[in-house]
């Protein structure tokens, strides 16, 4: 009883007794989640507003007799001559650790019904990028699984990778094969006791997306054991374009928490074009001057500001990283489109996917020639490097005299083996989705392929035996691949035992 | 009805001829505003228009409402006149009103500022608090 006494007493004490000074406006118009407001005369850009009944508002426009304001939340009870006042503060957002495994709104609100969140404190939404005495050059990988990506678009840790594709291309299918391979490693790493192992976290930043999309991936992510290193955070289809607009900073402010404290993380922002469309929306209702398509002229900025705040820290600063994976989904395959154009000018490469790739079979349906990673090869270990340098042009080689496949009895033999060779090499690369490969598995893969050990294979025979190898290497040769795995290269005696064990295989294979 | 820059930069510029000091001389808003409706001028209606908004700001940012649970002596009133001219200059149009529903205390506005010290902000405060 004493104990609640005292708390009443230092509540009572805490209050202020003294005149309180608050700067206060009136609402003028309101109306599709945007309010103007007159007065307010001391109010801050991106300042959040007390609109009362504990809806709040963010100032976006500060004009010479009203500010323009975005409302989050239901704006259906606000009225005109309503009073609004200044807060004082800048839209924050909880972040922590404590928000890993749970599906949160753009504010922070848990929307997966498990209960409040224990944050470690609040970052806000948008914040200056670290500059460049902060920062060094990527120089470890973030292993994808996806053994196209992993061998000739590799990515590093702080990179800034665009998925760019039209609709029902395996876009999204590439970020949770990322997460699920992360969470599979991380939890390699615990189960090991390795503590040299730094882990990557993951934050997924739903946008504009379908409510039933949403709920797919996150029952994708439970079953793959994948939640516990990952946060979602949802702004859909149904939410406010104000929401939507908010979301990828939010998520991006999230993903800062763990950079800042040494830690890696991977944001993946799915996806920007929603995003412009729903920034374009808020900015013609607060009326400001429309460009090309109608987006405002500070769209670029939009995003440049947003994917500047990926990095790798430097080892004063902690040596913490956030790696940014974009998505845009194109129309038609046009990438010289206006939002296209932008992100692919500001991230550091880009994994294109095809929609006729991807009703070939061949899956993911990455387009070799226009993908590019313009860091991530220096991150690449060096296992991967060795077996998966000549893939890329052997495969370029391939896509280049395919055209001429079909006159094949017309063809040299040299010709004709380069495209045998290469029908192999996309054989290879083909991976269900949900099945990341984990790097030792694909570089012994490669090696096979790189060694023209799969030549005398039948092409139509190729996945077959791939399964059947990569069965083999788990099954019985699990201290060759540990190895692998541990010495993250191919010295000599090690691809000796490689290809005794291959042999060993393919004796075997039927 | 949409404003354009040029109709602003216009009022803005009636807006500027009718202060006087630093302050906004009401003989020649009037004047103005007969003015403009007489010539008839290119957006006349859009330029009142945004004449009257910033002759209202103007005049907002220069209107002090009291609020007081019991209406102050003149002594406190002149002290607390004297008071805000020094801070917010001068030029200030004061206006008393009662208000019983603040318990106590006084509430003052002068532009977009408020100073609350009534007994009302106190509770409310508190009531958050809990």
């Amino acid at each position: 009883m004493s104990t609640l006494l005292q708390d009443i007493e230092s509540q009572i004490s805490g209050v202020k007794t003294s005149v309180t000074k608050q700067n206060v406006g009136v609402v003028r118009e309101i109306g599709d989640g945007v309010a103007k407001i007159e007065g307010l005369s001391d109010v801050m850009m991106n300042e959040m507003i007390d609109f009362g009944h504990g809806t709040m508002g963010l100032a976006l426009n500060l004009e010479e007799t009203e500010v323009g304001a975005i409302v989050m939340g239901d704006y259906l009870h606000i009225k005109e001559g309503q009073e609004v006042r200044t807060t004082g503060r800048l839209l924050q957002v909880p972040v922590g650790k404590g928000l890993l495994g749970r599906v949160v709104s753009v504010l922070g609100d848990p929307l997966d019904g498990k209960g409040p969140i224990a944050n470690s404190g609040f970052y806000p939404v948008e914040k200056i990028a670290p500059g460049i005495i902060k920062r060094r050059s990527v120089s470890q990988p973030v292993q994808t699984g996806i053994m196209a990506v992993d061998a000739m678009i590799p990515i590093g840790r702080g990179q800034r990778e665009l998925i760019i594709g039209d609709r029902s291309t395996g876009k999204t299918t590439i970020c949770l094969d990322t997460i699920i391979n992360q969470a599979r490693i991380n939890r390699a790493a615990e189960a090991a006791g390795d503590k040299d192992y730094r882990p990557l976290y993951c934050i997924y930043v739903a946008i504009g997306q379908k409510q039933s999309n949403l709920a797919r991936v996150i029952k994708v992510l439970e079953e793959q054991g994948a939640m516990p290193y990952s946060i979602i955070v949802a702004a859909c289809a149904s939410d406010s374009a104000t929401s939507q607009y908010l979301a990828p900073f939010a998520g991006c402010a999230m993903g800062e928490w763990f950079m800042d404290n040494g830690m890696d993380a991977l944001i993946i922002y799915d996806d920007l074009s929603k995003h412009a469309q729903a920034y374009r929306q808020v900015s013609l209702i607060l009326k400001r001057p429309s460009g090309r398509e109608a987006y405002p002229g500070d769209v670029f900025y939009l995003h440049s500001r947003l994917l500047e705040r990926a990095a790798r820290l430097n080892e004063k600063s902690g040596n913490g990283s956030l790696t940014a994976l974009p998505i845009i989904e194109t129309q038609m395959g046009d990438v010289s489109a206006y939002i296209p154009t932008n992100v692919i000018s500001i991230t550091d490469g880009q994994i294109f996917l095809e929609t006729d790739l991807f009703y070939q079979g061949i899956r993911p349906a990455i387009n070799v020639g226009i993908s590019v990673s313009r860091v991530g090869s220096a991150a690449q270990v060096k296992a991967m490097k060795q077996v998966a340098g000549r893939i890329k042009l052997e495969l370029a080689q391939f896509r280049e005299l395919a055209a001429f496949a079909q006159f094949g009895s017309d063809l040299d033999a040299q010709t004709q083996a380069k495209i045998e060779r290469g029908k192999r090499i996309v054989e290879i690369f083909k991976q269900p989705q949900y099945n990341p490969v984990p790097l030792e598995i694909q570089a012994a893969i490669l090696w096979t392929v790189q060694n023209g050990l799969f030549d005398d294979v039948p092409v139509e025979k190729v996945k077959d035996c791939q399964n059947k190898m990569t069965d083999f290497f788990t099954s019985r040769k699990t201290p060759l691949m540990a190895r692998i795995a541990k010495e993250k290269a191919i010295s000599e005696p090690l691809a000796a035992d490689l290809k005794a064990a291959i042999t060993e295989f393919k004796a075997s294979y039927k | 009805m949409k404003i354009s820059k040029l109709t602003r930069r216009s009022a803005k510029g009636l807006f500027r001829s009718c202060l006087a000091n630093g302050a906004l001389d009401e003989a020649r808003v009037r004047q103005t505003v007969t003015t403009v409706l007489a010539q008839k001028l290119r957006h006349y209606l859009a330029i009142l228009e945004y004449f009257q908004r910033l002759v209202r700001w103007d005049l907002q940012r220069r209107t002090v409402r009291v609020d007081a649970a019991i209406l102050p002596q003149p002594g406190l009133q002149r002290d607390m006149e004297q008071n805000l001219s020094r801070r917010y200059g001068a030029g200030l149009q004061f206006s008393y009103q009662q208000n019983s529903a603040l318990i106590g205390g006084l509430r003052i506005q002068v532009g977009s500022d408020v100073f609350d010290g009534s007994i009302r902000a106190r509770l409310t405060a508190l009531q958050q608090r809990f």
